[in-house]
């Protein structure tokens, strides 16, 4: 048992670190259009709408950030077990995980691109130079975070688990909580900004996401640039909470009741979180919704 | 009722891959067996990464069969259970020494029968390929993992996963005490899966997502060959490492080659092409 004020320090600093790595996870995704709006990315062609946004679809993202995470962590791990020094170890482990996050990120552009030569879909060597580059970097964020705060969980916290293990469980919860929050704002309102606000995706209007920028062409990096604002910190927020209040529960309710005492706390956490969740859903109907008439989309 | 979507055409017939899969597995795995022979050397561990990139081969196509019928979830599922089910084969078969290999097989063909046979009959989701694709999937989960555990510790025992090799201090420093376990399988689940999520659609092309799995297979291989520098001598490290970095780079070059084929075009820097109606 560490001390408890020791015990809350890690955990703020871990919460911390859960944001940033929230946050750059959540703008990675969306650079490479993965998770939720890659069907409407990998549609667009189907119907007619080249386009020039970045497609890596290597998984959904929680068992993405599952290997990318557990591999940084797995690495960084094989490194302390020869030389003691963390702090590089994971710096290392993180870069060589970010290579293999970026070598299926270019495969994937490629593999998808090129199956849909019957439609008339190029493949931008430029896209692939620069957005494989830019998420790679967030990824590392991403990627180093996580890993840091499964070794503060490992080492000053003590928990049981080795760090690789640590790495998968926080890496998939790192993915979902990216691809539960941040997506829907990328997926539902920026690619699909030509259409009424709030009006969901109707079958007529699949795959004509937005494909022209204020000047230009819209690539990638522009929804990256629009979903950090506010997708990229809701994420960060998210997954921040998740680890915050994870550890939080641990290390001052552990002792209590045999260990049972954390578990209700947990429970009640949950149960919070779930009437605020239900308020904002009924508040939101009614401010909202329902549709008052149903009107054909334009494309 | 389900709805075949793709039909394969042309190229290598799946019974073909799945022999060759099978055998060429089992025959690496074996190999990794010179280790003990040659008086406890490491350096046939590198046999272990090759098994696992030729299961991977075999079980990306497996997932092809599988996913050309609308199976309801997304590619990733399919890795997913392949190496779950494996696991426990895996695992278990461990213990049964020089024969871990050929447990395996059969524990995870059983295995994955029952779950295709709940799948289908339990779950109602009546697929033509799925008890044979999920049989199919957990021998390849099973197989990768060995290969992976072979490649990082030299061999593919319970012991050997369980207790320090060569050039470790610690004694929680091993396959399974580490948890290497864990990467190993999203390692697999992710390459197993991801040839096939990547290479779908219309002009999906046999050659190109074969080459583009022993391209992730490789990569793989090269990470695990780093982390075996933690459990198993230098040099056997090393040569792991050179020979995952050979293949990678061959593959990788080739599956560029290609994408370029297949693309619609190979443009650097140019506007979206105009097309008629839009």
């Amino acid at each position: 048992m560490v001390d408890i004020v020791f015990g809350i320090g890690i955990t703020a600093l871990t919460g911390a670190l859960a944001t940033i790595a929230g946050a750059a996870e959540d703008t990675e995704s969306n650079i490479g259009s993965q998770g939720d709006p890659n069907s409407q990315v990998q549609l667009a062609p189907q119907m007619g709408f080249m386009h020039r946004i970045f497609n890596k679809a290597v998984a959904g993202e929680p068992p993405a950030y599952g290997l990318w995470c557990a591999l940084g962590a797995g690495l960084a791990w094989a490194f302390m077990a020869m030389y003691p020094n963390p702090v590089l170890a994971i710096v290392l482990g993180s870069v060589l995980a970010v290579i293999v996050q970026g070598v299926y990120a270019t495969t994937a552009y490629l593999g998808r691109t090129a199956s849909l030569a019957k439609f008339g879909q190029p493949v931008y060597v430029d896209i692939l130079k620069s957005m494989t580059t830019v998420t790679m970097a967030h990824a590392f964020i991403a990627i180093f975070g996580t890993v840091a705060l499964c070794q503060l969980i490992n080492g000053a916290l003590e928990h049981p688990f080795p760090l690789p293990l640590l790495g998968l469980i926080w890496g998939v919860t790192l993915g979902a909580a990216g691809s539960a929050t941040g997506n829907p704002y990328y997926g539902k309102e920026r690619q699909y900004q030509n259409q009424k606000f709030g009006a969901g995706v109707p079958i007529s209007a699949s795959g004509n996401i937005v494909r022209y920028a204020e000047a230009g062409e819209r690539n990638s990096l522009d929804n990256g640039w629009f979903t950090a604002k506010i997708g990229g910190a809701a994420s960060g927020l998210c997954f921040g909470l998740i680890v915050f209040l994870e550890l939080w529960r641990t290390i001052l309710f552990e002792k209590s009741f045999d260990g049972w005492g954390a578990v209700i706390v947990g429970i009640l956490v949950i149960l919070i979180f779930t009437i605020i969740d239900r308020y904002i859903e009924v508040w939101a109907r009614k401010n909202y919704g329902p549709y008052s008439e149903i009107k054909e989309a334009s494309s | 009722m389900s709805v075949k979507v793709e039909v394969i055409e042309g190229g290598v017939p799946h019974s073909k891959i799945l022999i060759a899969g099978f055998v060429g597995t089992l025959v690496c795995l074996y190999l990794t067996y010179l280790n003990v022979l040659t008086t406890h050397t490491g350096m046939f561990a590198f046999f272990g990464g090759l098994a696992a990139v030729i299961a991977l081969i075999w079980g990306s196509h497996t997932i092809k069969v599988l996913c050309s019928y609308g199976i309801g979830t997304g590619v990733p599922s399919a890795g997913m259970i392949a190496f779950g089910s494996g696991t426990i084969a895996f695992l278990f078969a461990t213990k049964f020494g020089d024969a871990a290999p050929i447990v395996a097989v059969v524990l995870a063909a059983v295995v994955g029968f029952i779950l295709g046979w709940v799948s289908n009959n339990v779950l109602n989701m009546r697929i033509p390929a799925m008890v044979q694709a999920l049989t199919e999937m957990a021998v390849v989960g099973a197989l990768t993992l060995m290969g992976f555990a072979a490649l990082m510790t030299g061999g593919f025992t319970f012991t050997g996963l369980t207790s320090v090799s060569v050039g470790t201090t610690m004694g929680t420093n091993t396959f399974l005490g580490g948890c290497l376990i864990a990467v190993a399988f999203l390692l697999g689940a992710i390459a197993i899966q991801h040839p096939f999520n990547a290479c779908l659609g219309p002009g999906w092309k046999q050659d190109r997502m074969l080459m583009l799995t022993a391209e992730c297979g490789f990569l793989s291989m090269i990470v695990a060959a780093i982390m075996s520098y933690a459990l198993v001598d230098h040099v056997s490290a090393t040569i792991s490492l050179i020979v995952a970095l050979v293949g990678w780079v061959y593959t990788y070059k080739e599956y560029i080659v290609l994408s370029r084929r297949d693309a619609a075009a190979w443009l650097d820097s140019k506007p979206i092409p105009e097309v008629e109606g839009h």
